[in-house]
């Protein structure tokens, strides 16, 4: 039996800088999951300066254009939980043969993407481990300072994520962020159990 | 899980205000007109106030509550059961965010109307010590001050990122420790120890 009195956190991942792709997924979609789930606090990859400031204009686009919306319209409160703005794609290396290596990973990404468009495929467990493969895949090819980068920036973000946690015990909290950060943000997660019950958005 | 919608009815006014705050109100996520007239009874049954005229409210059931739609405040006749008072100056989000606070059983007021309630009251406020804030946690003094700056609990917790129910957790022990019964009530302590 569930204790009620638990804080639940659930992930979700969304396409982040993809969206500004030309593929399919649908933001209604996403701003409906997100409103209907009805969380207390939505922990969401902007940062806390730019949020408190009102400027939107470095968010992702999922942010600007369901997020926020969504945050909007209800009762449910918006974390800032990044520590900067670059996100995955930022940390691919600029020229060479890593960053042709990483162009055929992204074609290959796109390509699920045109399959999975939208926020329940995206977070299902086939494309989630295609996805995840490619990511894993992608981040051994940039350079060791890019990684140690990508996954300090993930600790911040975990570190955020549990304070927001901490602050309001029993609440229902939903992290809303770029698919690419899933397969390290759940074990990080994870070690937080005595925290909060991981459980999968549907059951948040 | 989707969360149950919250049901609200529409009166006072005229038909063409009504029809127009009815369309207002259905696009918001959660909330659903319904007549007053229904067999299902609305949780909130949202009045609008023309101040020419008396606020005719017709009778209501124990589990509604009634949100008054006001220009101006006359504080001295508005009907016993009003759980809401909220001011057409206020944006169409803040209506959202008034209807599910007092669809939940909690109180609502406008920080403008509260201001002009807490103007007009002050000559007559009692006599506070400031050492009222030392009993206060210190995340209770920060909510106590957004508070008394006249924000909703939605305001105060998107100000501080807790969510709603925390800052309502944090609302009545301040409450209790004030010794206070209402939101407007807390506000005059936290203008009056500022």
């Amino acid at each position: 039996m569930s204790d009620s009195s638990r804080t639940r956190l659930a992930l979700l991942g969304t396409m982040s800088d993809l969206h500004n792709k030309p593929v399919s997924y649908d933001l209604r979609n996403l701003q409906k999951i997100v409103t209907d789930l009805a969380p207390d606090l939505l922990c969401a990859e902007i940062t806390k300066e730019a949020w408190e400031g009102g400027n939107l204009t470095l968010a992702s686009l999922e942010l600007r254009g369901a997020l926020a919306p969504a945050v909007a319209m209800t009762d449910i409160v918006l974390v800032p939980v990044v520590p900067s703005t670059e996100q995955f794609a930022d940390f691919a290396p600029l020229g060479g043969w890593r960053q042709r290596i990483i162009q055929t990973f992204d074609r290959l990404l796109r390509w699920g993407q045109r399959r999975a468009d939208n926020a329940e495929t995206i977070n299902g467990v086939w494309f989630g481990l295609f996805c995840h493969s490619i990511c894993e895949l992608t981040e051994m090819f940039w350079s060791k300072q890019d990684r140690a980068a990508w996954e300090s920036q993930n600790q911040v973000l975990v570190e955020n994520i549990v304070r927001a946690v901490w602050n309001n015990k029993g609440s229902r909290v939903l992290v809303a962020v770029q698919c690419q950060r899933l397969h390290r943000l759940i074990p990080l997660l994870q070690k937080q159990f005595s925290l909060f019950d991981l459980v999968g958005y549907q059951n948040l | 899980m989707k969360q149950q919608e919250i049901t609200v009815s529409l009166g006072g006014g005229y038909p063409l205000d009504r029809a127009g705050l009815a369309n207002l109100v259905e696009s918001f996520p959660g909330l659903m007109v319904i007549p007053f007239d229904a067999k299902m009874l609305p949780r909130v049954l949202l009045w609008i106030v023309d101040n020419n005229q008396p606020i005719d409210l017709p009778p209501v059931q124990e589990n509604t509550v009634v949100m008054l739609l006001l220009e101006d405040f006359d504080f001295q006749s508005y009907p016993e059961n009003t759980s809401g008072l909220f001011s057409k100056e206020e944006s169409a989000s803040a209506l959202a965010a008034a209807i599910r606070q007092v669809a939940r059983g909690e109180q609502y007021i406008s920080p403008s109307l509260a201001l002009a309630y807490l103007k007009s009251q002050q000559p007559q406020s009692r006599e506070r010590p400031n050492s009222i804030m030392e009993a206060l946690s210190d995340r209770e003094k920060e909510v106590f001050e957004l508070l008394a700056q006249g924000l909703g609990n939605k305001a105060i917790a998107a100000r501080l990122y807790l969510s709603v129910r925390t800052v309502e957790g944090h609302l009545a022990s301040i409450y209790a420790k004030l010794g206070v019964h209402s939101r407007t009530e807390a506000m005059l302590v936290a203008i009056e120890s500022r």
